[in-house]
């Protein structure tokens, strides 16, 4: 409403106050005339049907109506007043200074027409485009309809509080694996694992120095083994699979026999290159087993002498270990897990891991 | 500890054997072997209802006779501490069933440690 009364305001200088005064008693006489609030909001809408409202309230000659109908017609090419309505919204977005100029002048034309007298040269009071972008009032009614809640505030309110969901879903596993991974760090912690001296399958030294850097993954067996550490093997190098197509090459498949007297290198090497080329067998002396089966806190029963070629089982513990590059303990997996489980709880540990894992390949 | 009498002579038909019994080299295909033995003595024993082919003198010598055989190949593809060893393994299985079932049927419920049988794989 006040664009409209500015709109005719504008027609009339400021600078004359005469004329300033004649208009306001004009318009408020024209706002009298119109009957109801439609006509009202019509003429808010649009400028060339408000005045059309306007004439007819008025009750002037028809002449002015078609003075006006072909103006409208010469100025957007079309008859109907509504039709002019949305043309010129349409292209007051586009270029209004242009169409605001030619309304004025018509308007200028029309008012002076109307009182009879010519007008002052106007100065239009604003250049900018009408800040809505809806063109009737019926767009403006199915717009405020439902209130605040329309279909972007629902795919907002929806969008939020998936996305808060799967964000604190994510990070409450996230928290429940660091507090797994912490347990073993710090004083006063059970340690699992620790320093040891062996031999690989290739009859090379193999210490826990060699294992920092990447995690491992550490699993206690022989391989006169009758069916469980077989099948954990197998497991095992399907875990590996899984963890290196995920990761990359950051974990270490170590497999240390409980069994020195009977797995030479030479055995293990011909035993694990069955199950995966990439798992590490260790061995060595009894002592030195037992003490790494210590640290490891895992059980066996080997006799410590053995007759060459005796036959005889060995029992013991069957957990892999998940070490993680600084050769602390994060996790034992049991046989209860399937590869797919184990695989995923070491990369979501690996994944973890914030410091830069050390990516090169040391055993080709 | 022994190798059965019957075993030792023909160690040539099935796998290589240290003379202590135990294998020389258990590798995939003779693991697999094994297992195809005992597969087939089992299921001689589960057709004569025999549960336990090991812990007693009667269930030894019904073992002999009804699946006397089976007995012998299995002997022969698998290492002497690996057949004591299925044997045992395979009573402590039952037991191991039956408990379960019972504490199942008394409405407990438990998750019981899958045991180690070839079956599964």
């Amino acid at each position: 409403m006040s664009f409209e009364i500015c709109g005719l305001c504008t027609t009339s200088s400021p600078h004359d106050p005469q004329n300033f005064h004649n208009h306001q008693a004009q318009t408020s006489r024209l706002l009298a005339r119109i009957p109801s609030f439609s006509q009202l909001a019509i003429a808010m809408a649009s400028p060339s049907s408000c005045i059309v409202g306007a004439v007819k309230g008025i009750g002037r000659p028809s002449t002015l109506q078609s003075a006006l109908r072909t103006s409208s017609r010469r100025t957007f090419a079309t008859t109907r007043n509504s039709y002019a309505a949305s043309a010129w919204n349409k292209s007051g977005e586009k270029g209004a200074p242009c169409h605001l100029q030619r309304q004025m002048v018509y308007r200028k034309d029309l008012l002076s027409r109307m009182r009879g007298t010519s007008a002052q040269p106007a100065r239009p009071f604003s250049n900018s485009t009408p800040r809505s972008a809806l063109k009737t009032i019926e767009q403006v009614k199915a717009r405020n309809k439902g209130g605040p809640f329309n279909v972007t505030a629902a795919i907002l309110f929806i969008g939020t509080a998936v996305g808060l969901w799967v964000y604190f879903t994510y990070e409450k596993e996230r928290l429940a694996r660091k507090k797994i991974a912490d347990e073993t760090k710090g004083i006063g912690k059970p340690k699992v694992g620790g320093p040891f001296n062996l031999v690989d399958q290739d009859g090379k030294p193999f210490s826990n120095k060699d294992m920092e850097g990447k995690y491992a993954l550490v699993y206690f067996g022989f391989t006169h083994c009758p069916d469980i550490c077989p099948d954990e093997l197998d497991k095992m190098s399907l875990m590996y699979d899984k963890t290196v197509e995920k990761c990359g090459n950051v974990l270490l498949p170590i497999m240390i026999t409980c069994d020195p007297a009977r797995d030479t290198p030479a055995v293990l090497k011909e035993y694990l290159q069955e199950f995966h080329p990439d798992i590490i067998g260790l061995t060595g002396e009894y002592e030195n087993i037992k003490q790494t089966c210590k640290a490891y806190r895992v059980y066996f029963s080997t006799p410590p002498t053995v007759k060459p070629g005796q036959d005889y089982l060995v029992d013991h513990s069957i957990y892999f270990y998940l070490m993680d590059p600084e050769g602390d303990f994060v996790e034992a997996i049991g046989r209860n897990f399937t590869a797919d489980q184990a695989a995923k709880v070491i990369t979501d540990h690996i994944k973890d891991w914030e410091k830069p894992l050390k990516k090169e390949q040391r055993w080709a | 500890m022994g190798w059965l009498p019957w075993s030792s002579s023909d160690g040539n038909d099935g796998v290589k054997k240290t003379s202590g019994g135990a294998f020389e080299s258990p590798s995939r295909t003779n693991r697999v072997k094994c297992y195809e033995a005992r597969d087939a003595f089992f299921e001689c024993l589960d057709r004569n209802k025999i549960l336990d082919s090991i812990n007693t003198k009667n269930g030894q010598s019904a073992a002999t006779r009804a699946c006397g055989q089976e007995d012998v190949v299995f002997e022969k593809n698998c290492a002497h501490s690996w057949v004591e060893y299925f044997k045992k393994q395979r009573v402590v299985n039952y037991q191991k069933e039956q408990t379960i079932k019972k504490i199942e049927a008394e409405g407990g419920d438990i998750v019981a440690p899958q045991l180690p049988t070839r079956q599964q794989s």
